[in-house]
């Protein structure tokens, strides 16, 4: 089962403190031993000033009530280089913290450095101490303080360089906090700024593209309107060829968000070109259910594919978001997935039948009979479906769909209208422009 | 008056030589006189080449007939000069070049026959001759003055060209023929005899000089050199051995600027002058000089080859080999020497000794050197016969040079110099991408084994040094071992790293064409193409020099080999087409030169062509390359041919496949295939009819696929993909005449099973391509009947018409007002923008893979996969040109066409990876 585990593939493009919530995830779902598990959050934490967090986890593991010498001595450090910052960022923050003070601030910037530094005696020393206090902050897990830091930090800083990192730090203690429309914000924020910076390489560029997309992944699988979102940002030509040449696996996602989104038929198209493409440098079985109903017409094998996605889905610390109701826990995009999934093969195995036998069909979708026999109806009610039924054979009837001549003809003139209006737009543009020189 | 040219040629010290010569040859058995004809410094052991002589005299009767027709053209222009009738000698001038011609034809060597540039020199001097004697001018009459003048200017232009081969000869007129001299004085129509001996003795010269060389090298071990030298040597050699400690610094300076200073002059053996500055390299007193003296060592060496066209000697290249090793030992063991040429450094400068602790600045440049000795490897490879011994031996030189330029690049990188380094690797990179693994497996087994040979070599070396007490011992610090990682792929890896980290432009662009030909060779199509695309280097490689354009077209041939293999017929096909597109494989590889039916190329175009030839073993199959041409476009054509066979004009896939169907047609009676052509198209007649066994049969019994490594799965390959067409031409082409068609009953003419049916026909009902459906519970497929009325028939084609109409005078208008403005139909529009990403993106930096190209990359990849038809690497620039790209830097491209063949390969690579449709 853990084939298809991409936390090793992710892992790498996020924040160390990102990456606890898909250990813990793994933890739940028991995907690898305990032991494993525990040993990778300790490891991840020896490079955080988590240090308690780590303890505890080491008395968990080998089940002792010693810590190593190491562990106590790294506390200490922690405590006393905390102590120092404080200390350092200690004028800015009581400036902060005042609300009075705070109001003296105006939106340019120059002008709140020089009074900062005229009235309060506040330099760029304190500011730069501001910005270590909030990184010892969230390396020590405390997220909100970091953010708020970080908030003023920005406001303050004029270096470009420190107030993206700034920013990402921001990003990343919101989504710690699971703060996700500030988390939004952030990104979107975050995304101008890397889109429109000119980077000094263009590998930098790509990387930060790519940290991106993965940080982002908290984010639209719980925000409500992520899905759509994911779309919007993966899509863009800029990420998809980031995504191709450095990431491939996060084609699943961007393929997930596909299905269960209806509404992007064109889009899809291009998607399903893309996933042809890359099948020899990522496959799961997500994108190779597409690849079956688009690309190879397999309903058998998308059939097979559809129950493994399930498995997939669940696994998956991103898609599997369990949402708790009363006392059973359901996972919401699996049933949307599997729903939309269904509709996909049905809609294209339609497209190329005329008669269709419907006990096969409702095995291929994975449905019985009745449920099967009352979900074609609806389609049909809803008019979604040009068909009938004919019950005596059990066979569903499309009706034949052929292209109106007339139409058909309509369509190719159409166009040639628009067209030679701006040709004569053009040439009239043009002949006024000549006298004119 | 040939006396007078004769005794021109010999300075002092030659006639003295031709003593001692003499001497030799007296003591030595009776010679031949062609033996003779060796340079100066075989005499001792002429005897041993005698054998070889006998071997290489047989020479082919046309080259004779040839070499005969000139003779007797100089015996004429001879007397004509003895008369002073200028008149006939113009004319027998013009027909000595033409003659020329015709022998370098025959020859295909790129080397003026001794005979012509003799002839050159005594027509110079006859003219010198004429002009000074004034009194005679006046005398001639009016015709003959007016040929005499407009010889003057025709010699003067003519001997430019051969200015160096006439200076040489000047300077050392064989002595064979000095020897002649002295007989024929009196006697000059002998000579005439005597010249037709003149192509066999180049001949064995050549081949005399090696053996010579390799002799040499032996003495050279054995320690007995010093006899051989010359009487001057000696001289100098006793100067040296009075006593060792009186020899200073100075004196070897003197020496080292007196016999550097003799270089090139007249009567300046070549060989002796080597022969000199590596003694001194034996006598030098502190490591830098004796650095300085073995660049120039080198430098001589360089000089020892014939010409511009001619390799160097293999032996000396050997040495050459050696001496670059030595010096990048001096160079390890004295790291404050710095080899530099860009500043002049002091006279003195190499005067400070071993113990010196600043920085020594000696005149040199290692990459260079590096590649002049790479440069002659390639030369050499490309003269010598493939098909004989000779070749393979020499191939067997490779590791040599390769642990030359892994020392040197790992010098490099260590000093910091990495520009220089990428240079260095890049001449790795391309001695190995090519190699598949099993070659690169033996060539570590070879290096592997010349090691252990090497070691033997290397001690009798070091005796041979303390025998003749150098003052700087050198000892060897570089390692003589190479050292490969077990993978081609590894090493390649490596290199190329290095390269885009820190190469220039040319040189990233090469090994970005390497990796991918790599890339390609080992099968893995999709990184190859991705790094074709993501390089842009399709946009930029008609700026590029014409041997970057031909390796450009070696890895598209690749990797059109490799998507085959992998079983992407499109995608082969659309890398290949192009190269067959124009009927030039062999030049746009430079494996051959193709004869044009209607233009003669120059000689000096032809030799340009001779000069850029692959080696043999780089070759890669033509038949090979044909055949999955030709495969591939007849898997693409036949269905495309049924499903449109109403109106075929209108969309053809490969027109020259389409153009051999036609000429192969025509024949009224087809006999069984010989040539792969022939095959492909017996092939092509089964897969029409359907019949894929015949047609799988026919071009399974082709001998090329043995070429092929996985051979086995190729061909199975193959025939699934025989099959489906054929499934999808015989479903084009009964449609018509089925209501329906069951299941059970393709999958039995087929032998297809039914899930692969049920794909290929949902493939096709979705595309539209078949106006179908199936029926489910029966398993049928049930033809739908798309019958129009005429006047619906009509009425379809009125429109298409008139998009026509619009679509050219859109076209028009922007030709005019130079585009762009216009909203033009979407099946354009995506081209369009390709088109303007890549023009963007063109001269943008490349090697950064062009992430900061994300556009244009997409919408490369977008195109790649777009579109009805396939839009394979590079094809989608091809809609381009009928859109007028019209301020873009392209104008050069729109005349490539009218140009047409009068243009070196340079222009027709532009033609080729722009597409040739206007």
């Amino acid at each position: 089962m853990a084939t298809y585990d991409l936390t090793p593939r992710i892992g790498p493009n996020l924040d160390r403190h990102l990456v606890f919530p898909l250990l813990e995830f793994l933890q739940e779902r028991q995907l690898y031993p305990d032991e494993q598990i525990l040993k990778a959050k300790i490891e991840l934490l020896n490079k955080t000033n988590m240090v308690d967090y780590a303890m505890d986890i080491h008395k968990s593991l080998y089940h002792t009530d010693d810590v190593p010498q190491d562990m106590v001595e790294r506390r200490v450090e922690v405590v006393a280089r905390l102590k120092a910052l404080e200390d350092a960022a200690a004028p800015l923050v009581t400036f902060l913290q005042n609300p009075n003070a705070v109001q003296e601030l105006r939106a340019d910037k120059q002008y709140n450095l020089q009074m900062l530094n005229d009235r309060y005696q506040i330099g760029p020393d304190q500011i730069e101490a501001l910005y270590q206090y909030a990184k010892f902050q969230f390396e020590c897990g405390n997220y909100s303080g970091a953010a708020d830091y970080l908030y003023q930090y920005r406001a303050l800083c004029t270096n470009s360089e420190r107030s993206l990192s700034a920013l990402w730090g921001k990003l990343a203690a919101e989504i710690l906090m699971q703060n996700w429309d500030t988390a939004l914000e952030e990104l979107n924020r975050l995304k101008e700024i890397i889109d429109s910076k000119s980077f000094s390489s263009p590998l930098n560029q790509v990387q930060s593209r790519i940290w991106l997309m993965h940080w982002s992944l908290f984010i639209f699988f719980n925000h409500d309107n992520g899905r759509t979102q994911i779309i919007d940002l993966f899509n863009q030509d800029k990420y998809l060829n980031a995504i191709q040449t450095s990431a491939p696996h996060l084609l699943r996602y961007l393929a997930t968000a596909f299905i269960v989104n209806k509404r992007r038929r064109p889009q899809f198209k291009e998607f399903i070109k893309v996933i042809q493409q890359d099948q020899c440098s990522y496959k799961d079985p997500i994108t190779e259910f597409l690849a079956c109903v688009y690309v190879n017409y397999e309903f058998d094998g998308a059939q097979k594919k559809m129950k493994e996605c399930e498995e997939v889905i669940l696994n998956d610390p991103f898609l599997g978001k369990r949402v708790e109701e009363g006392n059973f826990s359901t996972v919401p995009l699996k049933d949307e997935f599997l729903e939309n999934a269904r509709l996909f093969i049905f809609e294209t195995y339609c497209r190329i039948h005329q008669r269709i036998d419907m006990g096969v069909l409702f095995e291929k979708l994975n449905l019985n009979y009745e449920e099967g026999e009352r979900w074609i109806v609806n389609l049909i009610r809803n008019s979604k479906l040009d068909a009938k039924i004919d019950s005596k054979t059990g066979t569903v009837i499309m009706e034949p769909n052929q292209p109106n001549v007339y139409e058909q003809l309509i369509d190719h003139t159409k166009a040639l209208q628009g067209r030679t209006y701006k040709l004569v737009g053009q040439l009239l543009e043009h002949a006024q422009a000549q006298p004119a020189r | 008056m040939a006396s007078k040219f004769w005794t021109q040629g010999g300075s002092d010290t030659e006639e003295e030589e031709t003593d001692i010569e003499d001497e030799i040859e007296n003591g030595g058995a009776g010679e031949t006189t062609a033996a003779a004809a060796g340079s100066r410094y075989l005499q001792t052991n002429a005897s041993d080449s005698d054998d070889s002589d006998g071997q290489k005299r047989v020479v082919r009767s046309a080259k004779d007939k040839r070499f005969e027709e000139m003779a007797s053209t100089v015996d004429q222009m001879k007397n004509a000069m003895k008369i002073n009738d200028w008149v006939s000698l113009q004319e027998s001038f013009d027909k000595i070049n033409k003659q020329l011609e015709k022998v370098m034809r025959v020859t295909e060597s790129d080397r003026v026959p001794n005979l012509y540039i003799k002839c050159l020199v005594m027509l110079e001097d006859f003219l010198a001759e004429a002009l000074a004697n004034k009194e005679a001018k006046k005398k001639m009459s009016s015709s003959n003055h007016k040929a005499l003048n407009a010889m003057k200017q025709k010699l003067k232009k003519n001997n430019k060209q051969y200015e160096e081969l006439i200076n040489k000869y000047r300077e050392n007129p064989e002595s064979e023929e000095e020897k002649f001299e002295d007989e024929d004085e009196d006697e000059d129509e002998d000579e005439s005899g005597s010249e037709l001996e003149d192509p066999s003795q180049i001949a064995a010269e050549s081949s005399d000089e090696d053996d010579e060389g390799e002799d040499v090298d032996d003495d050279d071990a054995d320690g007995a050199w010093e006899k051989k030298l010359s009487k001057k040597e000696k001289l100098m050699d006793r100067e040296f051995k009075k006593d060792p400690s009186e020899i200073t610094w100075d004196t070897v300076n003197k020496k080292f600027k007196e016999v550097v200073a003799a270089r090139g002059r007249k009567g300046t053996g070549k060989f002796e002058q080597v022969e000199q500055l590596t003694f001194l390299t034996k006598v030098a007193k502190t490591p830098a000089q004796k650095l300085e003296i073995l660049f120039s060592v080198i430098s001589a060496q360089f000089d020892v080859n014939p010409g511009l066209s001619g390799h160097m000697p293999i032996n000396v290249w050997k040495k050459c080999v050696q001496n670059m090793l030595v010096i990048l030992d001096i160079l390890v063991q004295y790291p404050n020497i710095v080899v530099d040429d860009m500043v002049e450094p002091d006279e003195n400068e190499t005067q400070k000794g071993a113990d010196y602790d600043g920085t020594i600045r000696v005149w040199g440049n290692l990459v260079a050197f590096l590649e002049r000795i790479d440069n002659e490897f390639f030369k050499s490879l490309q003269c010598i016969d493939p098909h004989t011994r000779e070749y393979v031996e020499r191939l067997r030189d490779e590791p040599l040079f390769l642990v030359l330029a892994q020392n040197v690049q790992e010098y490099l990188e260590r000093i910091g110099d990495l520009k220089s380094a990428a240079k260095v690797a890049l001449r790795r990179v391309e001695l190995v991408y090519y190699k598949p693994q099993e070659v690169y497996d033996a060539m570590r087994q070879l290096a592997v084994l010349s090691e252990d040979g090497e070691k033997d070599g290397d001690e009798t070396k070091v005796e041979e040094t303390r025998g003749t007490s150098a003052f700087v011992v050198t000892p060897e610090l570089v390692s003589r071992k190479l050292t490969f990682p077990e993978n081609s792929r590894a090493l390649m890896d490596i290199l190329v790293t290095l390269i885009y980290k820190s190469g220039d432009e040319r040189t990233k662009a090469r090994a970005m064409l390497c990796d991918i030909y790599h890339h390609a060779l080992f099968d893995e199509f999709s990184i190859a193409r991705d790094l074709l695309l993501m390089s842009h280097l399709q946009d930029t490689i008609q700026h590029m020099d014409v041997s970057t354009q031909i390796l450009f077209n070696r890895a598209m041939a690749q990797v059109g080999l490799c998507a085959f293999r992998v079983g992407l017929i499109a995608e082969g096909h659309g890398c290949l087409s192009e190269l067959y597109s124009g009927g030039r494989v062999k030049e746009l590889l430079a494996q051959g030169v193709s004869q044009s039916r209607y233009h003669e190329k120059t000689p000096e175009q032809e030799r340009l062509e001779r000069r850029r030839q692959m080696p043999y073993h780089m070759h890669i199959n033509l038949e090979l390359l044909e055949a999955v041409h030709l495969i591939c476009a007849m898997l693409l054509e036949v269905p495309n041919m049924a499903a449109n066979s109403l109106d075929a004009k209108r969309k053809v896939i490969s027109k020259t496949f389409r153009r051999l169907l036609e000429v192969s047609e025509r024949q009224p009676f087809t006999g069984p295939p010989e040539n792969v052509r022939d095959h492909v198209m017996a092939a092509t007649r089964a897969l029409c009819k359907g019949d894929f066994q015949k047609a799988f049969d026919v071009i399974n019994s082709l001998d090329v696929w043995k070429l092929l490594r996985n051979r086995e799965s190729v061909l199975e390959m193959l025939k699934a993909k025989i099959k489906e067409e054929a499934l999808r031409t015989y479903l084009f082409t009964y449609c018509f005449s089925y209501d329906t068609l069951g299941l059970d009953q393709l999958t039995k003419m087929f032998d297809l099973s039914d899930a692969q049916i049920h794909s290929i026909v949902s493939k096709m009902l979705v595309n539209e391509e078949l106006h179908a459906s199936w029926d489910q519970p029966t398993r049928c497929i049930i033809f739908h009947d798309v019958e129009y009325s005429r006047l619906q028939a009509l009425a379809f084609q009125l429109t298409e018409k008139l998009s026509i109409l619009a679509e050219s005078n859109e076209r028009a208008v922007e030709a005019r007002f130079g585009g762009g403005g216009l909203d033009l139909p979407l099946r354009r529009r995506d081209n369009q923008e390709y088109a303007a990403g890549t023009a963007g993106g063109g001269g943008g930096r490349w090697p950064d893979l062009s992430y900061n190209q994300g556009r244009q990359g997409s919408s490369g990849r977008a195109a790649y996969t777009g579109g009805g038809r396939p839009l394979a690497l590079g094809q989608a620039s091809r809609d381009r040109s009928s859109q007028s790209r019209g301020t873009g830097g392209y104008s050069g491209r729109a005349g490539s066409g009218m140009r047409g063949y009068q243009m070196d390969a340079s222009a027709r690579m532009v033609s080729l990876s722009r597409g040739v449709r206007g």
